[in-house]
């Protein structure tokens, strides 16, 4: 599609615009976490010398400083403690409503992530829910030689327990 | 060589709104408005910039802004030369960084100037690039860039555990929109009444229209100097950076450490530090500009920055403690709510009131204001940055 004013542009995907993480193992060392978020779990990384679970995922423990990590399974379901329904003004690439709330996991692990698959005023504080991983649009990869390569992707949020 | 005072000697801003200018345009005139506030001032004197943009490598695809910023308006940096990007605290970033090069004798006369051009030909864009404001791949991903969703949150935790009312937020708004009334740099110069407040469209509720700020364009400069340039430079009374602390504890969406999102520990932390480094108590303060992002965002600043107990920062601000007459007048000349916040722009804007109340040659003057605060949050409140101004070093 030619791209009005900035005619170098014309069917180039401009990457430093995507609002999805550059996930492929190219460009991120922790891929893993959406490489399992396909099979429906929801991990992170635990430092294997002191024992701290990090979320988000680290390359090297925040706590002691080692590099030798582990990925773990987090919960998949907890519960919400407070959430927000956004209807006008959703940012480009949401649906209205746009849902955000603060959870807690079943470890007790407190996060604020999306809600999806919810209606308007059908959310409730105390409401459980559980992982919600879906297939974003792939990121094009430049492989050796100059060939465009589309490298999949995943990425989550949470939805009602129905 | 002993640590030297530092002090500012020169404020000055551009109107703010949706400008129709670049961001190097209002560079220009924000650093004509502070020259022309300390006339004395040789531009030749001036051995450092720091210019506090987040926006300009997003809205003006323009990285390293600071030589372009000098070169436009004429100074030659010799010291330092540098942009600066702490989100809304940039500019507050950028006096603590030029106060610590001066005490040490890196610089001598910096000025710390900054802004945002936010708006972007087509809308879709503006809103668009608030995506990148925050932890990109973990909350820009969940659509959390835009700011009112969080502080609904924060504002429906505060209310739940404090009692917190519609009105006490309201009050906010009234109170500041009535200081910005007659300052003619603020993005919006019209009073509103507590009913327009509470009956204006919704937001994200509990957040109406006039709880939040708008989304503006605009920069501001200041010029700092060692004590000894400061005498050299004005007759006007000497106003000194005292204390200054900066805190960030957890990402946007994670490790939040706090017991509930109205509970804010990062400003309590920068708070403590700030107030020992410039040896004065919350009691102390004659003046103070918080960051107002939000109504919700004062009633919790009166709270954790000392001014009134944990959970009575409602009644503290529809009480009228913190207006004119009160314990502490807050946001003096409108604050975010009136003047709006083009991000890198906003800390300074924020000393420049101070300043002009220490000089007791603000628009709405405080009584004998010789102790100033400044606060300001960044991004979806993952940091707090504090600074303490006096009459006395």
């Amino acid at each position: 599609m030619p791209v009005p004013g900035v005619p170098i542009l014309e069917g180039l995907y401009p990457s430093t615009l995507d609002m999805y993480p550059f996930e492929a193992k190219e460009f991120n060392r922790v891929h893993q976490f959406y490489e399992n978020l396909r099979e429906n779990r929801f991990t992170t990384t635990k430092c294997t010398k002191c024992g701290t679970v990090s979320f988000p995922p680290r390359v090297a423990c925040p706590k002691c400083n080692s590099d030798s990590l582990e990925w773990v399974d987090l919960p998949t379901k907890g519960k919400v403690l407070r959430f927000t329904e956004e209807v006008a003004g959703v940012p480009l690439g949401f649906d209205s409503p746009l849902i955000h709330a603060r959870i807690e996991l079943e470890d007790g692990r407190k996060l604020i992530c999306r809600i999806a698959n919810c209606k308007e005023g059908e959310l409730k504080v105390g409401a459980a829910v559980q992982l919600f991983a879906y297939e974003v649009p792939p990121m094009i990869v430049e492989k050796r030689g100059g060939v465009m390569e589309e490298s999949p992707r995943m990425f989550f949020a949470f939805e009602p327990v129905k | 060589m002993a640590d030297r005072n530092v002090c500012i000697v020169g404020a000055g801003m551009d109107r703010w709104g949706v400008r129709e200018a670049s961001i190097v345009d209002m560079a220009q005139e924000a650093a004509k408005d502070c020259f022309d506030d300390v006339p004395a001032l040789k531009k030749e004197d001036i051995d450092g910039l720091l210019f506090a943009s987040s926006y300009c490598g997003r809205s003006a695809f323009q990285v390293n802004a600071a030589p372009v910023v000098a070169e436009r308006i004429g100074i030659q940096p010799t010291s330092i030369c540098t942009r600066v990007d702490t989100l809304c605290a940039g500019g507050s970033s950028g006096i603590i960084m030029a106060t610590g090069l001066i005490k040490a004798g890196l610089a001598d006369v910096v000025m710390v100037a900054g802004g945002e051009k936010l708006y972007t030909p087509q809308r879709w864009e503006t809103y668009y690039s608030e995506m990148a404001s925050i932890d990109h791949d973990w909350d820009g991903a969940q659509g959390m860039g835009l700011p009112p969703p969080f502080f609904s949150m924060t504002a429906q935790d505060h209310m739940k555990r404090y009692g917190t009312t519609k009105e006490q937020l309201s009050a906010v708004s009234v109170k500041n929109r009535r200081n910005g009334a007659n300052n003619p740099k603020a993005q919006f110069q019209k009073a509103v009444t507590i009913e327009e407040v509470i009956n204006a469209r919704a937001v994200v509720p509990p957040l109406g229209l006039f709880d939040c700020t708008p989304i503006t364009d605009g920069c501001a400069a200041v010029i700092l100097v060692s004590e000894d340039k400061a005498k050299e430079l004005t007759d006007r009374p000497l106003v000194y950076v005292r204390g200054t602390a900066q805190a960030s504890l957890h990402s946007m969406s994670m490790n939040w450490p706090g017991e509930d999102l109205s509970d804010w520990v990062h400003l309590r932390t920068a708070a403590k530090k700030a107030f020992e480094r410039a040896r004065v108590s919350p009691e102390d303060v004659d003046v103070a500009q918080t960051h107002d992002c939000f109504t919700i965002s004062e009633i919790i600043e009166m709270e954790d920055l000392g001014f009134c107990k944990k959970g009575e920062g409602g009644a503290f601000v529809e009480s009228g403690q913190s207006d004119f007459g009160g314990k502490v007048p807050v946001n003096t000349d409108g604050g975010l709510l009136s003047c709006g916040h083009p991000f890198g722009a906003t800390g300074i804007r924020q000393a420049m009131e101070i300043f002009f109340q220490l000089q007791g040659r603000a628009i709405n003057q405080a009584k004998d204001a010789k102790i100033g605060l400044t606060h300001n949050l960044s991004g979806l409140n993952v940091e707090h940055t504090i600074l303490i101004y006096g009459r006395e070093p």
